[in-house]
């Protein structure tokens, strides 16, 4: 009773922060000097259509460093957490057990499996012309991994060759950055490939490269940490 | 499209509501998933308010194409930083979830129940 | 006109969208709360998607076909959620009358061989 009472207070009480906040936000008018010139130098200067994917792999590119690195020290503490041997042989005599998927899933999956991953490879590639982008052309993947997994419950993937592809897309990633720094002028300044013409499939410079690292990278990660969970 | 309260206040509105109800879960359920659900449902709100802190009036999306010309992309743009701020965050987000939910496994398979009042080792 | 009548649409699908939240809430197990929560929801996206192509009628065709693939994705996961909660025997509501599926998998069994028993679901 006393907790129910303690728990209203603290809502009510951040409510009011919250409504205090409201009150005092004036709706932007006109950008900001620093977006003003984000959104004017990334078609100038990267010849990428899409501003936010500019901002994210090339001006802010740090932070897309930090997230790789934050999404690999998942995995790994996921793959500690949920070592398979500490559960013991339930786990082998699990997997044979498992009955089948039922006949919906398993002729969905072989419908919808081609089309997710196809989805998911264009979102990863078109990330520089329009929304998208590495991330969620990645997770796009791992869903279809997840709905592979569900239908054919017998089914392993390969996580030591998943690993492999993941580490790879990594440090690839980190080598580009490099480059940039050598033949451009800053660490993962992509304006060392040429910049195209604006808006064709193959242009902005690195940026569809890096792109399609970081989804591969991601989805790669995100199979994984599916794949632990199963039983 | 006009609408009476400006834009970016609808979605601030929506988007504390959703933490604060996200805040209440965490705080009364005894659950281990529904805490896990409610602290999904608050970084959702957190997440819908960052993105309209930087709406402009009667601006679209600052992707160039057929909608939104070159020359006039400085104009009628939104902010593009914290849209970029919060793809991050979502993925992280994301990330700290996953962690939650092998915890979730590892108490189960200790203790056989997914109440938090059967952890008590913790308290004082 | 065409206003008006898209944003009536709309609304009728944010209806029903909010009655399978009520839904969720109010069902007493479940098998029934999977229920409320697919079928009401894919209506509702499906409505308010076509108030949006009678909105925008340039996008209908897109937008016809999103609805192809919400209708394909969304009752395989409820189906496969179902199937799932069957198979780890979740408690079903005191109202329950008949179990269709165990009849269905026990015949199934009878049928290819003839000696063993009932032995689709996991041990308890």
């Amino acid at each position: 009773m006393i907790k129910r009472a303690f728990a209203v207070l603290a809502v009510a009480l951040m409510a009011l922060v919250f409504l205090g906040v409201i009150g005092d936000y004036v709706e932007l008018q006109a950008l900001r000097p620093l977006a003003r010139h984000y959104v004017t130098e990334v078609p100038a200067q990267l010849g990428a259509p899409n501003v936010v994917t500019g901002i994210l792999i090339s001006w802010r590119g740090f932070d897309t460093l930090g997230e790789v690195a934050v999404l690999f020290m998942v995995a790994a503490s996921i793959g500690l957490l949920l070592k398979k041997d500490s559960a013991g042989g339930a786990a082998a005599g699990g997997r044979d057990a498992r009955p089948p998927a039922g006949e919906i899933v398993t002729t969905g999956a072989m419908v919808l499996l081609p089309l997710i991953f196809t989805f998911g490879a264009y979102v990863i590639v078109n990330g520089h012309l329009s929304a998208g982008g590495g991330f969620q052309g990645g997770a796009i993947v791992a869903s279809g991994v997840m709905l592979m997994l569900v239908a054919s419950p017998s089914a392993t993937l390969n996580t030591a060759l998943l690993g492999v592809i993941e580490s790879a897309a990594g440090v690839l990633y980190v080598c580009l950055g490099v480059l940039g720094l050598v033949l451009a002028s800053g660490f993962l300044d992509p304006r060392f490939l040429p910049k195209g013409q604006f808006g064709a499939f193959i242009s902005a410079g690195a940026i569809p490269l890096i792109s399609a690292l970081l989804g591969v990278k991601v989805g790669a990660e995100l199979s994984v940490i599916i794949d632990r969970f199963r039983s | 499209m006009t609408t009476g309260i400006p834009v970016s206040t609808i979605l601030m509105i929506t988007g504390f509501g959703l933490t604060l109800t996200g805040l209440w879960g965490m705080l009364t359920h005894r659950n281990i998933m529904r805490i896990i659900i409610s602290f999904v449902l608050m970084g959702t709100g957190f997440n819908i308010v960052m993105v309209a802190s930087g709406y402009v009036t009667g601006a679209t999306a600052p992707i160039i194409d057929t909608a939104l010309g070159l020359g006039e992309a400085g104009a009628r743009a939104i902010d593009p930083v914290p849209s970029a701020l919060v793809v991050t965050a979502i993925v992280i987000g994301f990330s700290v979830t996953a962690v939650m939910l092998a915890f979730a496994i590892r108490l189960y398979a200790a203790k056989k129940t997914l109440s938090i009042d059967a952890f008590t080792e913790s308290k004082w | 006109m065409t206003d008006l009548l898209g944003s009536l649409i709309i609304l009728l699908g944010a209806m029903f969208l909010f009655s399978a939240g009520l839904g969720l809430l109010r069902m007493p197990d479940a098998f029934t709360r999977i229920q409320a929560g697919t079928k009401a929801t894919t209506l509702g996206n499906i409505l308010v998607l076509a108030g949006l192509a009678v909105h925008h009628p340039g996008w209908a065709l897109k937008l016809g076909l999103v609805i192809g693939f919400v209708l394909m994705t969304n009752p395989v996961s409820s189906h496969a959620l179902s199937r799932a909660a069957w198979l780890i025997r979740t408690p079903t509501a005191p109202s329950t009358g008949a179990d269709a599926l165990a009849e269905h998998e026990a015949g199934k069994r009878m049928a290819r061989e003839p000696g063993r028993d009932d032995d689709g679901r996991a041990a308890p």
